[in-house]
């Protein structure tokens, strides 16, 4: 019995003290061979909860898109039903919009709507909150509230973006304190679902720093 | 050291029926793809980048271009080793767009860097074949080899944390590394760098 083995029984822990604790020669190799690997973060490095949603919708916004659809065989075999589908689609569209016309109808009185809750990243793990994006003659006028999110000032500032499956970023403003938000975005969520807030900093150019604080995806309300 | 012991060459049934779904374009089948293979394919992409954020773009990413290439999908094959090319290169895409930024982001010294240089295809292979390995442990074994490894602690410090006789972390430990090196004996033996059947994960 080795040392470990005799504290391990002293301490009460049996069926540990029987058991082996050193490994054949072969084995050490090959662990050896192994440690680099095993300390790499990319090995222990766990996905957030909501990504698996994010891929989900991602994939389903791709599939509603015809413009950037996937091309499966089914498409192919289905195409002649889709265009019948579209066609009566197209035909559906016609008459509601006659009728709306018909009817004086040139204000919606429920606009369309779409929301998100956004969950923090590593970034800032304290981080949450939530956005809608409400249909307007204007564009989508999006209302963003957010807690934990520190002020960033002098240079220093936040933005929003809208992306699509195709990772089409589109930025929809500005803003130093995220708790009351207001913004702009002539993209519709409905297409570009992914809905994320990075830390920017003046004169570092226009692109995302990709400093991604808070992400949800959009889905209608 | 043994030759492969209890790998699994041929694809799991299960895995062939996902695969064939997703290869038809299934959208439904694209959650039950992710619960099997998404931790993977984020290994994938976090090896690329570095960075969380970018590796959660980039696993999104992966997922939308392997669903849109799923008609080139064989389903004969492992859903596995395919993913985790599309992850590489939709991490490597997404690593380029992101290198244009990189003065921005190191203006900011707590944030995280991205790599130097994206990993080879070889490097993903590894990881990803470590991975599995690691998440096919009982989690008290997973945790031990984490702990160890990656956190870098000794067994009296682990023993300490967990609450538990040193001698009961070094049994486990013990445990724990005969499993991986069987796991991972065919990256030993000169495995191949890009796999075109194996067990689903």
């Amino acid at each position: 019995m080795t040392d470990d083995q005799r504290a391990a029984y002293l301490a009460g822990d049996d069926a540990a003290a029987h058991e082996p604790v050193a490994l054949p020669a072969s084995d050490v190799a090959a662990l050896d061979d192994l440690r680099g690997l095993l300390a790499d973060h990319a090995l222990w490095a766990e996905p957030p909860a909501e990504l698996g949603e994010r891929v989900v919708a991602a994939v389903a916004a791709a599939r509603e898109n015809p413009a950037t659809g996937p091309t499966p065989l089914h498409a192919v075999r289905r195409a002649s039903h889709r265009r019948w589908i579209m066609l009566s689609a197209a035909a559906a569209v016609i008459i509601a919009l006659a009728l709306g016309v018909f009817f004086g109808t040139r204000t919606t009185s429920n606009p369309e709507k779409f929301a998100a809750t956004l969950a923090a990243t590593e970034l800032q793990p304290n981080a949450s909150g939530d956005v809608t994006l409400t249909k307007s003659t204007s564009g989508w006028r999006i209302e963003l509230h957010a807690d934990g999110l520190p002020r960033r000032d002098n240079g220093r500032y936040y933005e929003a973006w809208l992306k699509s499956a195709d990772g089409v970023l589109v930025p929809v403003g500005t803003f130093n304190d995220g708790r009351d938000v207001t913004l702009w975005s002539a993209v519709s969520p409905a297409d570009f679902t992914t809905f994320t807030i990075t830390r920017q900093v003046v004169g570092a150019g226009e692109d995302s720093s990709g400093q991604v604080v808070l992400a949800g995806t959009t889905k209608r309300a | 050291m043994r030759a492969g012991a209890g790998r699994v060459l041929d694809v799991a049934s299960g895995d062939a029926q996902l695969a064939a779904d997703f290869a038809a374009g299934d959208p439904d089948s694209v959650r039950a793809v992710y619960e099997s293979y998404g931790r993977l394919v984020y290994a994938v992409a976090y090896k690329v980048l570095g960075d969380s954020g970018l590796a959660e773009d980039a696993t999104q990413q992966a997922f939308v271009q392997a669903w849109r290439s799923a008609h080139r999908f064989d389903p004969t094959q492992a859903l596995g080793p395919w993913l985790a090319t599309i992850a590489r290169r939709a991490a490597i895409d997404i690593y380029r767009q992101s290198r244009r930024n990189r003065g921005h982001a190191s203006l900011e010294a707590a944030e995280p860097l991205l790599a130097s240089a994206p990993p080879s295809a070889e490097q993903i292979y590894e990881v990803w074949e470590v991975r599995r390995a690691v998440d096919s442990l009982p989690p008290d074994e997973a945790q031990l080899v984490r702990l160890q490894h990656f956190t870098g602690l000794t067994h009296s410090q682990i023993a300490t944390r967990l609450g538990v006789p040193v001698g009961t972390v070094k049994s486990r430990t013990h445990r724990a590394h005969r499993r991986l090196v069987g796991l991972l004996d065919h990256l030993r033996a000169g495995g191949p760098g890009a796999p075109s059947r194996e067990a689903g994960g």
